[in-house]
């Protein structure tokens, strides 16, 4: 058994607890094995570092809110590559935002993907309340989903058949991101073949 | 100050080259049988160079973990305090596989090309 001074104690003591507060959102279980596996390291780092002490291998560990963080990015990496739940997926994509270019890349697409699917499903629901005003109009040369309206040389061009069509785009969207999303996360940790 | 650029990118590019290397460095010394959190570290340093920090191989053993490619038990310990033990599942064997061939292809194809380079000709 490792022999602490009480000073030495309180550094780690105090460095579990930052931790543990920084792991706040993840499961009790998952919480105490992680903060046990920490102790653990600790212990078995300070003999061999009799003169350099606790600061030496506490640094090496990290600040405790960039130790939560990097845990709390792998679990979400491994929990969202097999969900289907598109919040998860999005803070997934935000969390990867934070560590580099394909991770940014990854968000914007999650963003793009997931608001044009709410555009198409918002103009859906829409549509009854204002038949006049929305729909997918069609006019010098342009091509307009959602709210325009009539005016000279743009007409509408899916009539009744408006919402249905919208609906399974919002639907087609939704889930198509989400598959992309899906795959781009896991297929991040493999290596290329 | 162009070569202190140069210099700067350089290491840059190999500290981002060790850290992709690392899952398929952490399930490789894992091949031969169990290791503790620490052992793994100091397999890496050993055998490899990769000095990687603490904190960052931890999160990666609970991700890899939670895949199904390792398995870990709490043993007892002379130390006086238990360990966490790792090692490879069946899944986690054929990962190992598939990254070493994948990397050694990897490898050889860009021996051949930098080949030239190396030689300074």
């Amino acid at each position: 058994m490792t022999n602490l001074t009480p000073t030495r104690n309180k550094q780690i003591e105090s460095y579990l607890a930052g931790l543990d507060g920084a792991l706040k959102g993840m499961l009790p279980k998952e919480r105490d094995e992680i903060l046990r596996e920490i102790r653990t390291h600790i212990l078995d780092s300070l003999p061999n570092n009799p003169e350099a002490g606790v600061e030496t291998v506490l640094r090496g560990l990290g600040a405790p809110e960039r130790l939560a963080e990097q845990y709390q990015t792998e679990f979400l990496l491994t929990q969202a590559g097999h969900s289907f739940s598109p919040w998860l997926l999005l803070s997934t994509a935000w969390r990867w935002a934070h560590t580099g270019v394909r991770g940014i890349a990854v968000f914007m697409l999650a963003m793009v993907g997931y608001v044009a699917a709410l555009g198409f499903l918002a103009t859906a629901l829409l549509k009854p309340f204002f038949p006049n005003r929305i729909g997918l109009w069609v006019g010098h040369g342009n091509l307009v989903f959602g709210a325009t309206g009539p005016g000279p040389g743009v007409h509408e061009v899916l009539g009744s058949s408006y919402i249905p069509v919208t609906m399974l785009l919002a639907f087609g969207t939704a889930v198509g991101t989400t598959h992309a999303l899906r795959w781009l996360i896991r297929t991040r940790r493999r290596p290329a073949h | 100050m162009q070569g202190n650029n140069n210099g700067e990118r350089g290491q840059h590019w190999e500290a981002q080259l060790r850290k992709g290397c690392l899952e398929m460095a952490i399930l490789s010394s894992l091949w031969s049988g169990r290791l503790y959190g620490l052992e793994i570290l100091r397999c890496l340093a050993d055998k490899s160079h990769l000095e990687v920090a603490e904190g960052t191989v931890y999160p990666i053993l609970a991700r890899l973990k939670a895949e199904g490619l390792l398995q870990s038990e709490w043993v007892e310990a002379e130390a006086g305090h238990p360990r966490k033990y790792y090692w490879l599942t069946a899944s986690g064997r054929r990962r190992a596989q598939e990254m070493a061939k994948a990397w050694n292809n990897f490898s050889a194809s860009l021996a051949i090309l930098v080949e030239p380079v190396l030689r300074g000709k």
